[in-house]
């Protein structure tokens, strides 16, 4: 027993760094590197800095190649934007218009002269709670509602919602589609693949302006970008699922005699249903991400209230604004979790029609009772200003006093000295220090040594990209928050996992903990960080910290906790101590699943850092929010698409690794 | 078309697997082994079969896995297209018809079972076993009589709403036969239905498809990897190994006559008694003097093994099917079947 | 309130009536700009309940402040209720010269955008608001990460408000950062606010933040036309940005070009309508102090001040 115990210890350890540290081709490149930084002062220009004249003026020929797509309904020359237009002001403002018609009662079609009263909607959702996940949940979505309602939040969150419910469908329905035809045309998926991955590391800002100037100002903006924003999983889960259709079942329709439709839609789209459904559910976390970040173009709702909030810097409400968004979010989440899993049930023969449907039935009798309740009862259909319950100035006044505690600024005060100026502004400026070539090799070294050769070549390509787009040291500070950000999450979020993997209690708590911070608002965490740590990189790393521990904490429990039992008893048995246990046999098998999430990390850095423009950052975010205001879609896009390349870098290399792994420890 | 025509006839049909088969297939040179193929980089799943399946005869197609079995019944539905060669069902070159003609010939002539059911999730019982009626565009109620008629054949009434996720394996399977025949199929394939499933329960299902077969009369294409299943079910046996067809025989003359070194080893360990039938040890009468009761021809020779060891006479008289005498069978080489004489094998 | 309501309605019916116009407005939704300060969203309400008082449709966007002019200009916002001089005069500018929109007239009310300190600042350095004191007092404002320099909290790159390039042309020793947001400033001084730390931000008015935390604008150069396209113009004869932002810069307001002719009402009434610095100051504080809603606090406005708005309103002034 012994012997197998430490025979896996051993292999596992020389498994560790495959061929890492002796690689020529990975020394060389670093040597490289490494010369051209000692050569600096006699390198010749264009090694340390790209000349000024070598930067072809992509913004410009975009901006012409845009302009010519998108015509000009001035001018009266077609293009796209006719027919973009056509659809905002058609099909989709009539949609956005009946869900806000029923939902906030804004005077269009079908001109009901009140919205739905909140008391209804809350016991419908607390029915379909009900129904797909039992009391719990049941509490959970008509709680949710409930909430809102009496926080006076109720327009609100219906402005936001009615987005959503357009939306949602909307992106369902693209992604279906896409999905079907990817998984139909090997051309097709081998064409989109590459552009969903840049779609999915773009940063949100790139597709903000171009949906306003497409799709018009306003919430036909706000859903054209909510939906593309949430698109690409939808896609990649149909194809996913419709691939994993048993042949069998395949050939029992073919035998059938079913049509090609009939196939498509009576065989494979119902045998794909969970991996629809789980497309599904991440259509909606997204759209609701994504429809609070569209405040920034200025689309109503939860997102923007909780901007304008912040603006006149009111914490409190900002808060009440994001524990609600995570409410919202939490129970749609769950609610479309429990329905991937939901299996339909038979009912015995000559079940009545009202036991058969009761649910059917339930939800129409709560929902017309309590409608019909809520004519004369006014506080059913709208909780007034002065009812609510919101405790926003009191809020304010606790943050305040744990701001002004002399303790808290003490620390955060040290904190913030040695963060800036022993580690952050040394690190930034050496970055920017290094010459661009040698940059190059350096990452190249990386992707190389993590990756291998594929990656490897990817990033030379991407990063000379980079450095030829004219943003270099914009695209070095942002990578620089990036990285400082997952060293710090690495070094708080995977001790924090390891401990909460111990026991099964704990892993719960914290995988309910990580939900719930990944779907509080991103930017309510930076006003209280800059009164924190002032207008510095601290804040903007540390808020980027909040956001990237989750992942790493998240897969090293999964990770953790998924090592096969049988192993860590083999360990126990050959009397491995916890340390031993956990460095030489649990940390390298959970590996492979930790590197994914501290792949999803830096997805995530490189979302936050754009965000963190709001509290001050000379990095590409800055540019790219400078660029909303305007109509440098040319710009926009270059900016947008630095963030993606330098972004899937990364990705490629450390999945790469990942899979390889997974292969060579026979996880997969 | 005639009766005694065969309902399916396939001639030298090849199916290679591989990035461009058809070509390969042109220029391939004659006689090339399947592991000359595989070295070209192409797996061959059929190799020049021929075989003809009469109307209302069982084939059962036997092979180990990989042995391209079920590649074969696959080409016979052209679930699968054939690579060369001609599949020919009911007269029709099905690798001609276009697939309006195609969809209409499994909507209305075939049907087929699969080993791990093939059952759609999200439908009951009911739904799954209408669902070839709903491709072919019944109204709801004439489909629905029509499955519960079915569902009721193989034994599952009382859980026409029950998901297929609530049945076990073997009713599973009668979901699965059920919808087979929910059309009432000329040609019924059956893709090792019963392997999925526990040894006994194996068995109560291969008795449940003897009675409907018995019932029924369809034209039938069966596969296995059971020997034993093969033999207990078929009229004839194919024996295939890499894409081809070893042995095409009926049951004793496979047990009695092996004809290639693999189907030897196949039958080596059966009790032979179990399997051939008197019928077939019988010859020409010729001389020998027919006294007393015939044999009933249909019988085993282990069904008639007491008679056998009691029966003085060197030569009995065999019974065909119409009662009337067809021959006589020599009691010492039945006795040689009986006692397993690998003299014999 | 309810009540309030249907009795201006009445009262506008029969004043529009007794007029007699000839021109009705179209029903469809005038679109009114929502942008992310309370002072604006405020006026927006009350201009937005005038109308339908009025019997217009109305319909709120939120839009980016430099963002909608654009939009006005192709007419998917119908109007936009402040155009600040310093902050947006150069996207007002610019599309009025691509075409669509126009000047609809100038509020009373003067805006002023520039540096500024709180008024604890002035205790650590006296000299203040005299420009020539910053550089003296530069160490006060400094901060671990500047070293002996100052640090100048600017406004959002997207304002455009050249603070980098003032500090240049006057020589000022100081580090300018920007803040990411309006939000971002705030948060800065409020976390100043404990300790009095001496802070130097941008700022504007009229905005909330005066009522909450006094303080005064530094005086720089006085504002002279073409200090921003012309070196000469100001003191530094090398330099452009080398004087300080007007001191009393317009607020004004555009319409889209086909309003006039779409909603003719609600035109003569958009080109009467001027508020005052302290009408502006109120509208935010009922908001950001006082905590109502946008909608109340315009309905509140309206109330309280209907001897103001009574005399926009068609034949109003008749």
């Amino acid at each position: 027993m012994a012997d197998v115990a430490t025979n896996a210890t051993r292999t596992s350890l020389s498994m560790r760094q495959p061929g890492a540290t002796r690689d020529p081709v990975r020394v060389a490149l670093l040597l490289a590197a490494i010369l051209l930084c000692a050569a600096k002062p006699i390198l010749p220009d264009f090694l340390v800095r790209l000349p000024e004249a070598w930067i072809p003026p992509l913004a410009q020929w975009l901006d012409a190649f845009f302009d010519f797509i998108t015509g000009d309904m001035q001018e009266g020359r077609f293009g796209l934007i006719y027919i973009t237009r056509w659809f905002a002001e058609g099909p989709l403002d009539f949609l956005l218009g009946v869900t806000a018609n029923l939902l906030e009662g804004k005077y269009r079609w079908p001109y009901m002269a009140d919205p739905i009263p909140w008391a209804a909607v809350a016991g419908l959702a607390a029915v379909i709670g009900y129904y797909l996940g039992g009391w719990k949940l049941s509490l959970l979505a008509g709680g949710t509602f409930v909430w809102t309602a009496f926080m006076g939040q109720w327009e609100l969150t219906m402005q936001t919602l009615s987005v959503l419910l357009v939306a949602a469908p909307l992106g369902f329905f693209v992604g279906l589609i896409v999905g079907i035809a990817a998984w139909k045309y090997k051309w097709f998926d081998n064409a989109i693949k590459p552009l969903l991955a840049v779609m999915q590391t773009l940063p949100f800002y790139t597709y903000l302006l171009p949906a306003v100037i497409f799709f018009k100002v306003g919430p036909t903006a706000g859903a054209i970008a909510t939906t593309i924003y949430a698109t690409p999983p939808m896609i990649l889960m149909t194809t996913v699922g419709l691939k994993k259709v048993s042949p069998e079942i395949v050939e029992a329709g073919k035998m059938s005699g079913a049509s090609r439709w009939q196939m498509l839609t009576k065989v494979f789209i119902p045998s794909a249903r969970t991996e629809i459904l789980v497309g599904v559910n991440q259509v909606i976390m997204l759209c609701l991400a994504m429809v609070v970040l569209t405040a920034f173009i200025g689309m109503p709702g939860l997102g923007g209230k909780l901007l304008a909030m912040m603006n006149s810097l009111k914490l409190g409400r900002s808060f009440e604004i994001g524990i609600t968004i995570v409410l919202v979010a939490i129970t749609l989440d769950r609610l479309s979790k429990a329905w991937v899993r939901k299996l339909p049930e038979h009912h015995p023969k000559d079940t009545p029609f009202y036991i058969r449907y009761k649910y059917t039935v339930l939800s129409v009798v709560v929902f017309a009772g309590l409608y019909l309740l809520a004519q004369p009862i006014e506080i059913l259909n709208e909780v007034g200003r002065r009812q609510s319950l919101s405790m926003g100035r009191e809020i304010d006044g606790v943050f305040e006093t744990f701001l002004n505690l002399d303790s808290v600024e003490a620390i955060t005060g040290t904190i913030r000295y040695v963060l800036n100026v022993w580690v952050l502004i040394p690190f930034r400026d050496a970055l920017l220090w290094i010459p661009t070539s040698a940059f190059i090799l350096l990452v190249v070294a990386f992707a190389y040594g993590v990756g291998g050769k594929k990656p490897a070549i990817y990033a030379a390509i991407f990063f000379s990209i980079v450095a030829f787009s004219g943003w270099w040291d914009r695209s070095v500070i942002t990578l620089y928050s990036v990285l400082s950000a997952m060293a710090i999450s690495m070094m708080i979020g995977i001790p924090i996992g390891i401990l909460a993997a111990r026991s099964e209690k704990w892993s719960e708590r914290m995988l309910l903990a990580c939900d719930t911070a990944q779907t509080f608002p991103s930017f309510i965490y930076l006003l209280p960080a800059i009164m924190l740590f002032g207008i510095t990189d601290t804040t903007v790393v540390l808020s980027i910290v909040i956001f990237t521990m989750v992942p790493l904490t998240r897969y090293t429990i999964e990770g953790l906790r998924s090592v096969p039992p049988e192993l860590t008893e083999a360990a126990d048995m050959a009397g491995c101590s916890r340390w031993q246990k956990l460095t030489s046999v649990q940390l390298p098998l959970a590996m492979p699943t930790m590197a994914v999430g501290f792949n999803q990390g830096i997805m995530f850095a490189f979302f936050m850092v754009i965000i963190a423009a709001f509290i001050g950052t000379q990095d590409l975010g800055q540019e790219l929010q400078r660029t909303l205001a305007g109509t440098d879609l040319g710009k926009n896009f270059v900016l947008g698409i630095n963030v993606s390349l330098m972004a899937l870098t990364f990705d490629m290399a450390i999945l790469s690794w990942a899979n390889r792994r997974k292969k060579a420890l026979g996880l997969d | 078309m005639t009766s005694d025509s065969p309902v399916i006839s396939c001639r030298n049909a090849w199916k290679l697997f591989g990035p461009n088969p058809r070509q390969y297939l042109k220029s391939m040179p004659a006689g090339h082994s399947y592991e000359d193929i595989r070295a070209d980089g192409y797996i061959a799943g059929v190799k020049d079969v021929s075989v003809e399946v009469a109307k209302g005869e069982m084939l059962v197609i036997m092979g180990l896995s990989g042995s391209g079995k079920s590649t074969l019944v696959r080409c016979f539905s052209r679930l699968h297209d054939i690579t060369g060669g001609t599949i020919e069902v009911e007269g029709q070159d099905i690798m001609a018809l276009p697939e309006k003609e195609l969809i209409e010939l499994r909507r209305s002539k075939m049907g087929m079972v699969f080993q791990s059911f093939g059952l759609l999730p999200h439908r009951t019982v009911l739904e799954n076993v209408a669902f070839p009626l709903e491709m072919r565009g019944q109204d709801r109620h004439a489909r629905r009589e029509r499955a519960l008629e079915v569902i009721k054949l193989v034994g599952l009434e009382g859980r026409e709403e029950y998901f297929p996720r609530e049945l076990s394996g073997g009713q599973q399977q009668r979901v699965g036969i059920a919808r087979s025949l929910a059309i009432e199929p000329d040609i019924w394939f059956l893709d090792e239905p019963f392997s999925a499933l526990d040894p006994l329960i194996r068995r109560e299902m291969q008795d449940e498809f003897l009675r409907l077969q018995a019932m029924l009369g369809k034209t039938i294409v069966f596969i296995t990897h059971d020997f034993d299943e093969a033999l207990r079910l078929a009229d004839r046996i194919a024996i295939m190994k890499d894409g081809a067809i070893e042995q095409c025989d009926t049951p004793d003359q496979i047990v009695l006559d092996p004809q290639t070194e693999y189907v030897r080893k196949f039958t080596e360990d059966i009790d032979k008694a179990h399997v051939v039938h008197a019928s077939v040890l019988a010859k020409p009468v010729n001389g020998h003097a027919v006294e007393g009761d015939a044999i009933d021809g249909d019988r085993t020779i282990h069904q008639i093994a007491r008679q056998l060891v009691s029966d003085p006479r060197e030569h009995l008289p065999v019974a065909g099917k119409d009662g009337k005498v067809m021959g006589v069978m020599a009691r010492q080489e039945a006795l040689e079947v009986l006692l397993g004489d690998s003299a014999n094998g | 309130m309810k009540i309030h309501s249907m009795m201006s309605v009445a009262a506008v019916a029969l004043a529009s009536a007794s007029a007699g116009f000839a021109a009705e407005d179209s029903s469809e939704p005038i679109v009114i700009p929502i942008h992310n300060w309370s002072s604006q969203i405020v006026m927006s309400h009350v201009v937005g309940q005038i109308y339908e008082e009025m019997g217009n449709n109305v319909e709120f966007v939120t839009t980016d402040s430099q963002a909608v002019y654009e939009s006005v200009r192709l007419g998917d916002v119908t109007l936009e209720l402040e155009v600040w001089e310093g902050a947006f005069g150069a996207s007002f500018r610019e599309a009025l010269e691509k075409g669509g929109l126009h000047d609809a007239g100038d509020h009373d009310a003067v805006t002023r955008e520039d540096w500024w300190c709180p008024m604890w600042t002035k205790d650590a350095c006296p000299g203040l608001p005299d420009w020539k004191a910053l550089n003296d007092c530069a160490e006060l404002f400094a901060t671990p990460e500047t070293g002996d320099k100052g640090l100048f909290l600017d406004g959002p790159v997207d304002w455009l408000k050249h603070g980098k390039e003032r500090a240049e042309a006057l020589d000022l020793n100081y580090v300018v950062k920007n803040a990411g947001s309006a939000a971002a400033l705030w948060a800065h001084i409020a976390s100043a606010e404990e300790d009095k730390t001496p802070i130097l931000v941008f700022n504007w008015t009229p905005n909330f933040a005066e009522a909450v935390w006094p303080g005064e604008f530094v005086e720089f150069p006085a504002w002279e036309d073409g200090c921003d396209t012309d070196p000469a113009v100001g003191p530094n004869p090398d330099a452009l940005y080398d004087c300080g932002n007007p001191a009393d810069g317009y607020l004004k307001k555009a319409a889209w070009d086909g309003m006039e002719e779409k909603w003719p009402n609600a035109y003569e009434v958009l080109t009467k309508i001027s508020f005052t610095n302290a009408q502006i100051a109120e509208m935010a504080k009922l908001v950001d102090v006082e905590d109502y809603e946008p909608e109340e606090a315009a309905e509140i406005w309206l109330e309280d001040n209907e001897d103001v708005w009574k005399g926009w309103l068609p034949g109003g002034d008749t």
